[in-house]
Formats: C-alpha cells, sequence, structure tokens
C-alpha cells in the first residue's frame, strides 16, 4: 500500500514556521528573481491569486493591498524538506522523496488512516508544517487520495472502494497524476470530464488516446500498480544553471562573470552526483517580451570528460566570447553541462589537459570547504560574491536554520 | 593514481568531518606516535543534536530571563517534540511575536509568563513553539 504525504502550500508554511506575523495574512511565495507566484496561503488563494501570476504586473490591484509577497528562501525550504523526511524516515520503513514538499511512503498493513494521523500530526509538531496524506494501492491512487484529502479531512484513502467511488464521481480528470492539459482537452472532446468516466474506458482505448503511459495511468487508476516505489532517482542526465539577470546585461565583464559562475555552480552539481560532463551547452538572450530586439546566442559542444571547474569555466566563457554581441541588453544565461557519465565510464584522452589527480583533489577540496563555510565561500577567480546581474531578491526572509547569523531572534 | 588514493581518502575522510587534514602526523624526522592516533576535535553539533529535526537553534534579545540565567545574545538550541513542563522556558507565538516565557499549568490550565508582561492563557491564538534544550553562549 502507498501513501503520499505533501505539505500544505509548503514554502508558505516554511515561512509561517518562523514569522507568526504571516499567520492568517494573505501571502504568497514569488519565483527566482520575484517574478511569479508560486506558493500561495489559503487566504491569496481565496483572494483570486492565481498559480504563476505575475506578480509586479497584478500587485498593484487593489484587492492585492494586503497581500505579502516573500521572495524564494530555498536553504530554508531545502532544510525544511529535509527535516519532514527525517521525521517520516522514523515511522515508515521506506520513503521515496518525490519533491522538495511531496513524499511518497511504504505503509504496512498497520500503518493506516489512524497511524497517518499521527504521524501528520507529528509533522505538525516538529516541523510546524500542515500536511495532507493520500493512502491507495497504487502511486496514482494514493495520489489522487492526497487531492482528495485537502478538501476532506487531511487523510483520504482510496483503498476502500466505497470512499473512492464517491470521490472519483466529482472528481475532475485534471487531478489524475499525469493527465495533462493536452490529454484534457483530448478527453473532454469526448465528452469525459470525471474521473469516474476515464476510469471507465476500456484501457485499449486509453492506450490509442493516450499512449502506453497513459494507459499506465489508467491501469493505476483500476487498481492495478505499475509503478514501484524509487529509493534514488535515475542517474542525471544533465546540470543545468539558467538565470534571468536582475536587470540587463549589457557589458562583456557582466556576462563573463555570469557565465563563469554558472558554469562553476553546474560543475559543483555535476561533481555531487560523482560524475562527469563530456558535452555542454552556453546560451545567452533578450527579453523576449519587453521589445528589446530579439538575439539568441547558443552553442552546444562536446569537451573532454571532466568536471573541473576551472577547465568547464574557461570553455563556457570562450563559447559566449565567441556569439557576443555588443550593445545588446542581455535577459538571461545559462550553462547546462551534458552528457553526464561517471568517470570509468567516459570516454578518456589520450593526453588529457587537466592532470585528473590534481583536479580530483583541487575540486574535493573546494567543495569541503564550500559545504563547511557556505556556498561561494571559495570561489574560482573572476566571481564576485555579489554583482550587479545576481538575481533579484528584495523580501527574503532570513536562512533560519543554517545561518548563525539568520537565527529566529525571541524576544525575552 | 594508485598511490594518491589513499591520501585521497583520508582528505575527504577529514573534510567530510569539517576538519582540515592534519599535517603534523607526517613528520621528516621521528616518526610520530600519534601518527594513527589523528582524532577530530569534539563535534559540538553532534552534543547538542542539531542534527535531528526537532532540533532548532534561536537567538536571545533582550535581558528579561537573566533571573534564569539567560543572556541577550545567547543561542538557545530548542526541541519542538518536547512534552510542555510546567516551570520549564519555552519558545511561544505570542499576539504576532516570538517570545521567551516560562511555562505554569494551573488548575488543568496552562499559561505563559512572558518576562514583560502580564501571564496570558494557552489558547487557539497562542503557540507553544518549542521547549529550551541547551544554551550556548560565545562570549563568557
Amino acid at each position: 500500500m502507498f501513501g503520499l504525504i505533501d505539505g500544505n502550500n509548503f514554502y508558505v508554511s516554511c515561512e509561517r514556521a518562523f514569522d507568526p506575523t504571516l499567520i492568517g495574512k494573505p501571502v504568497i511565495v514569488l519565483s527566482n528573481n520575484d517574478g511569479c507566484a508560486i506558493a500561495r496561503s489559503a487566504e491569496a488563494k481565496a483572494l483570486g491569486i492565481r498559480m504563476g501570476e505575475v506578480w509586479h504586473l497584478s500587485k498593484r490591484k487593489p484587492e492585492y493591498r494586503e497581500v505579502i509577497a516573500k521572495s524564494s528562501n530555498y536553504a530554508l525550504y531545502g532544510d525544511m524538506s529535509r527535516r519532514v523526511l527525517e521525521v517520516l524516515s522514523d515511522h515508515f520503513a521506506r520513503v521515496e522523496p518525490y519533491s522538495i514538499d511531496e513524499m511518497f511512503l511504504d505503509l504496512t498493513a498497520f500503518a493506516r488512516v489512524d497511524y497517518c494521523r499521527r504521524v501528520r500530526d507529528r509533522v505538525r509538531r516538529i516541523t510546524k508544517i500542515p500536511t495532507c496524506v493520500g493512502i491507495g494501492p497504487t502511486k496514482t491512487l494514493a495520489k489522487l487520495a492526497n487531492k482528495h484529502a485537502k478538501t476532506a479531512t487531511g487523510v483520504s484513502d482510496f483503498s476502500n472502494i466505497d470512499i473512492r467511488r464517491e470521490a472519483f464521481a466529482t472528481m475532475p480528470i485534471d487531478e489524475i497524476w499525469g493527465v495533462g492539459r493536452a490529454n484534457q482537452t483530448k478527453l473532454n472532446e469526448l465528452g469525459i470530464f470525471t474521473v469516474e468516466q476515464f476510469a471507465a474506458l476500456p484501457s485499449a482505448s486509453v492506450r490509442k488516446l493516450m499512449t502506453v503511459t497513459g494507459q499506465r495511468t489508467h491501469a493505476e487508476l483500476n487498481g492495478v500498480s505499475c509503478l514501484p516505489l524509487t529509493l534514488a532517482p535515475d542517474q542525471k542526465q544533465t546540470a543545468a544553471v539558467t538565470r534571468m539577470f536582475g536587470r540587463p546585461v549589457e557589458t562583456w565583464t557582466d556576462m563573463r562573470e555570469a557565465l563563469a559562475a554558472h558554469a562553476a555552480r553546474a560543475a559543483e552539481k555535476c561533481r555531487q552526483h560523482g560524475l562527469v560532463a563530456s558535452a555542454m551547452q552556453v546560451f545567452f538572450h533578450t527579453h523576449p517580451h519587453n521589445g528589446d530586439p530579439w538575439y539568441h546566442g547558443q552553442r552546444s559542444f562536446e569537451i573532454e570528460p571532466t568536471a573541473d571547474s576551472f577547465a568547464i569555466i574557461s570553455q563556457a566563457v570562450s563559447a559566449g566570447r565567441s556569439m557576443w554581441k555588443p550593445d545588446t541588453r542581455y535577459a538571461k544565461a545559462g550553462v547546462i553541462l551534458l552528457d553526464l557519465q561517471a568517470p570509468q565510464d567516459a570516454p578518456r584522452d589520450l593526453l588529457p589537459t587537466v592532470d585528473p589527480v590534481r583536479s580530483e583533489k583541487l575540486m574535493t577540496a573546494l567543495d569541503a570547504v564550500n559545504a563547511r563555510f557556505g556556498r561561494g565561500t571559495l570561489r574560482p577567480g573572476g566571481i564576485r560574491q555579489t554583482t550587479p546581474w545576481s538575481t533579484r531578491a528584495n523580501n527574503r526572509s532570513p536562512r533560519y536554520t543554517t545561518r548563525l547569523s539568520d537565527l529566529m531572534e525571541v524576544r525575552a | 593514481m594508485i598511490s594518491a588514493l589513499p591520501l585521497l581518502l583520508m582528505f575527504c575522510i577529514c573534510s567530510r568531518m569539517g576538519e582540515p587534514a592534519y599535517k603534523g602526523a607526517e613528520t621528516t624526522g621521528f616518526q610520530s606516535p600519534a601518527q594513527d592516533h589523528v582524532e577530530a576535535v569534539p563535534d559540538l553539533a553532534e552534543l547538542l543534536e542539531l542534527r535531528r529535526p526537532q532540533r532548532y537553534a534561536v537567538r536571545v534579545k533582550g535581558e528579561g530571563l537573566r533571573k534564569r540565567g539567560i543572556h541577550g545574545g545567547d543561542i538557545l538550541v530548542v526541541n519542538t517534540d518536547a512534552e510542555p513542563r510546567s516551570g520549564k522556558v519555552c519558545v511561544a507565538f505570542l499576539h504576532g511575536d516570538v517570545v521567551l516565557a516560562i511555562l505554569i499549568e494551573k488548575d488543568g490550565q496552562w499559561w505563559l509568563e512572558p518576562s514583560n508582561d502580564a501571564p496570558q492563557p494557552v489558547c487557539d491564538e497562542t503557540e507553544v513553539w518549542a521547549m529550551i534544550a541547551a544554551l550556548v553562549r560565545t562570549d563568557v
């Protein structure tokens, strides 16, 4: 039996855990660069703020006057997610972290509704995060039960056929895990609107309509488990670092620095997984919607397999240099490392330009210092700590749980 | 590559524990008798159980709890999973403020006693956020 637990409005709940002034107020959390609403409190949803709403365009609406908009604080959300996972690991034999705020649980015969309710209370007490739990004989049913739980009492059990049947009659098909916008349109055109109608379709016609993936979703809805609990993600294929700039970048000095920083971070991600990259893509472009002339420079090329920051930076920068066009206002840049593989699987050069042993030692030292003293403590030359092109985050809360300088203050 | 492996391994182990490799063990003259006994410094995060999910560090502001030995600037390590106990200091959300208060049980009713305010009954509007578990002071 599967369970799916997820944090209600997770990012907002993380903010509220440390700031009582946010409780009961309409609160939203903005995406990187303070762009769109990516988490909304119940009060904010009630005001009509949509997921992905571009905040700087709508914040002046009079009905949004009371809304508190926070910049995203991923150091905090990441640490709170860790705490949730650790509490769950105390209570379930196996927990699959599916995303930052959703975890699949392996439920035994004894761990059902009452047990899940108790765990949910414990997560709330320890992390201050309210959650909902869905239970089902398949992952897809557990996920759907979790949606149902939001409108019910916080825990829904779809292993109970009666509860399931009653819920299916009214739940729209877009609540099903794996049914996207395109499939929803297709099904609606055929007059299929509820989960009940979809589940009743013959398996063969679902396959014709939505390929084998849709057929699997359909089988799972009918109680046939096709997706097992996976404890480790598939090996990463790419490591991407792409960012909108806080303000337009117009000089090569700033662009070089941005590319170097993105390349360094991408290399670091690559090393975290113990992998090396054998190809790279570098791009930058102007803003697509602000009226500036469109320019998009992009280059993909093979590199000698490596995860060495210095090697990756220098190649990213020279690729950027080759497509640099002056007198242009750039809005976004990115470095994507491709074809990641384990070092022993990567093709080896006869005469490598990077000494692999020396490089590995240096990179291990670099990562160790940054892990201990905070990201960005040791940086390859040419990357400043705060930069004019950095992402905007005007209203980010303190990193309450990970930095001694940012601890929550308690008044005595 | 082979010869560098043990050294690299040692480096990894040391750096994992947040310690730079201790170079003095590799002496040039007499072999150090401590060579096989190099240990890391005591890990205060371990002592304070900071890696457990219910442990949070918070910073004290104000001198209202000096009688309980808690000074402004102190770091308190608190436990959000501890049973509330009468007479103990807790962190509470009170009227939109984060405060330290003494928790008191009287005739089945729980009260919060902040240092500079009248006692408040624990109700829906208040939250006992955590109980104090340990104190860290660096400017003794």
